[in-house]
């Protein structure tokens, strides 16, 4: 959109106002302030990085556990969802895929608070997957442990956020030009052969794009760490509302936001640079 | 147009003369309360629909704001709003903050002083009606409960369960991982437990609860610290204190520390076997009262004061907070009982007798304090 067609074209520049001073107001002001503020130490009276330092000096374990709950979930997600967006494209069974296509949306529909509470009672010692595995004989009774710390909510992330990457990155794939794919098969080449050397590269944008949401999203999920993650560490949110709650304290809170908020940043700094690199505006 | 201005303005008046018609004939009690979902059933279930009934023409609305200092710090951020933005009428007529925040409250100018106003201000005898965590609350509040912390056990896997904090280090030491606690960010049960071990082993335990501020005092955190973290290598963390009574209703920790009420509740409701049983740790496990009280500026501050009458009358501290909640009463308990029938009274004493909450029941740590010993618990326990 050029400038002076905007500026020819007041009743746009009205029409857009509302929208543009909601976000600001709700959302720009908010966040510079609470950036700026990070920095703030309200203690002395002055401009320094106290809030950083006693951040990282109480929750330095939680920020890499946080990076390393989230990327790891993140990579599951593309691995899984492109398994399932490529048998929903290649699949060669139409009930199978028709199942599929039927039940890998469910999680979507369901909050996260719902799913925390779901896993709270699936993963515990003697929850339902412990005791299923049990019954089955697959794990002895004595062996039986919890999953309610980390890999709890790496479970949970993974479960939730499959859904919404598997059905960008199908959606992609259903829109692809399927005979290259037709002559590929033709000439003998197996079907996890196609996805990766010939589909994936297709629909590389979309897997970046649902992937960064996807982390994105995770990245600020409080309820999932605090009902899943019992002791320490945990993820950051949790110790963004625990300073806030408890002590009222702000600067840390905003300083550990701060933190996020370069985390987010680098995944949008890739998002935006894969957008520049295919020549156009980032989709 | 002219026309169409004229209707808009005959439109805009019988619009705005439907709201002033409606807010003349129904006045409506804005009452915001902390604490867990069944505070707010308690408004909207029982003493919410007593007060409309008695009080025709008044609609009590209840809003919950969430449990533990996070819920009443809302409730805290909202009227230091409107006391900021300089208001003269603020919208809210009730509170029910937890002691922390309310301390925090009166420090702040927020609250209105009324409890000479009311008949039933003569029964707030508690020194929780007199102090909050170290801030002079007299006459600002009436306690709506108490509630007591205590070590619940499953009496089929502990005979006879530890009575101290020394005996429960003991029985741990030999059977790892058979207790468990929600550690300090997942809720208060796990914060209770803190506090008691710090009172027990930290040193100078009536200055924490009294005061004096003085940092001096927590000399000995340092040592109770350490070894709070090595017992804690042989615990289980649950998720939260309903995650304490979950692991324990499935047999995966043995004992584990929980709120009273809440047990109690759970145990009526079906919810956990019913031969669990409770026990306060000597030398003290923390306790709480959640409080009522009237925001400065409030704009029904008549109806306020009688709502609050109502419920710290003896009759429905008998009836709501005893029999239907299982809460200690937060009026004086001599002018509760001869409202009750003696079994719900002695089903309310059955683990925890008065005697143990005379010589166990403690206050949380004076405001200061708490927060140092939080801070140094995430700073020496859990790095």
């Amino acid at each position: 959109m050029s400038t002076p067609r905007l500026r020819n074209n007041y009743p746009l520049v009205a029409l857009l106002l509302p929208a543009l001073l909601m976000v600001g107001l709700l959302f720009v002001y908010p966040l510079l302030f609470s950036l700026a503020y990070a920095f703030r130490n309200e203690a002395e009276n002055r401009w320094d990085l106290a809030n950083f330092s006693k951040a990282f000096a109480l929750y330095g374990a939680d920020v890499s556990l946080t990076i390393g709950v989230t990327v790891l979930s993140t990579v599951l997600v593309g691995v899984l969802a492109v398994a399932v967006a490529g048998y929903l494209t290649l699949g060669e069974n139409p009930r199978a895929v028709a199942v599929l296509r039927w039940i890998y949306r469910w999680p979507m529909f369901i909050p996260f608070v719902v799913a925390a509470q779901l896993m709270r009672t699936f993963l515990a010692k003697s929850g339902m997957l412990n005791n299923s595995l049990m019954s089955l004989g697959l794990l002895e009774p004595l062996n039986a442990m919890s999953l309610l710390d980390w890999r709890g909510v790496v479970v949970t992330f993974v479960w939730k956020q499959l859904p919404f990457a598997a059905l960008l990155i199908s959606g992609a794939m259903a829109a692809m030009d399927r005979s290259l794919m037709e002559s590929a098969r033709g000439l003998g080449a197996g079907r996890l052969r196609i996805l990766i050397e010939i589909v994936l590269p297709q629909v590389r944008a979309t897997v970046g794009v649902s992937l960064i949401l996807s982390f994105v999203t995770m990245l600020s999920a409080l309820s999932v760490p605090m009902m899943i993650i019992a002791g320490s560490p945990t993820m950051i949110t949790v110790d963004m509302a625990w300073r806030v709650n408890s002590y009222g304290d702000y600067g840390v809170a905003n300083a550990l936001g701060f933190v996020s908020f370069a985390m987010s940043g680098v995944a949008a700094w890739f998002y935006l640079r894969q957008g520049l690199r295919e020549g156009g505006q980032p989709k | 147009m002219k026309r169409f201005h004229r209707m808009l303005a005959i439109s805009a008046a019988l619009s705005l003369g439907v709201v002033a018609g409606g807010a003349s004939a129904q006045v409506t009690l804005n009452v915001i309360s902390g604490g867990s979902q069944n505070m707010v059933d308690y408004v909207t279930d029982y003493l919410g629909p007593l007060f409309e009934k008695q009080n025709p023409g008044v609609k009590v609305s209840v809003v919950g704001t969430g449990p533990d200092d996070a819920g009443s710090q809302k409730m805290l951020e909202k009227l230091s709003a409107q006391k900021s933005a300089g208001l003269a009428v603020w919208d809210t007529d009730v509170v029910i903050p937890n002691q922390q925040k309310t301390g925090e409250m009166v420090r702040d100018g927020l609250l209105m002083k009324y409890r000479d106003g009311i008949p039933t201000g003569k029964y707030a005898v508690s020194q929780s009606a007199k102090m909050a965590l170290g801030v002079n609350v007299d006459g600002y509040v009436m306690p709506m409960f108490e509630s007591q912390t205590a070590l619940a056990y499953n009496p089929d896997l502990i005979k006879t369960p530890p009575s101290s904090y020394d005996e429960l280090r003991a029985f741990v030491a030999k059977n790892p991982k058979s207790f468990g606690y929600n550690g300090l960010k997942n809720g208060m049960s796990g914060v209770a437990f803190v506090v008691g071990w710090m009172y027990a082993y930290g040193g100078n335990p009536d200055t924490i609860q009294q005061g004096p501020y003085d940092a001096k005092a927590t000399s000995g955190w340092d040592k109770a610290f350490s070894e709070l973290k090595a017992f804690n290598q042989q615990v289980v963390f649950t998720p939260g204190n309903a995650g304490t009574l979950d692991m324990l209703n499935r047999g995966e920790i043995a004992m584990g520390p929980v709120w009273v009420d809440m047990f109690q509740t759970w145990k009526t409701e079906g919810r956990l076997a019913p031969n669990m049983k409770l026990k306060i740790l000597s030398p003290g496990m923390p306790g709480q009262p959640y409080y009522y009280a009237i925001p400065a500026k409030a704009k029904n501050v008549e109806l306020a004061k009688k709502f609050i009458a109502l419920a710290t009358s003896p009759e429905v501290q008998a009836e709501g907070i005893v029999k239907r909640f299982n809460w200690y009463p937060g009026i004086d308990a001599n002018v509760v009982k001869p409202a009750l029938d003696a079994k719900t009274w002695n089903q309310l004493f059955v683990d925890v007798t008065p005697e143990d909450l005379a010589k166990n029941a403690k206050p949380f740590p004076l405001a200061p304090f708490f927060k140092d010993m939080r801070e140094q618990y995430e700073a020496k326990v859990q790095n």
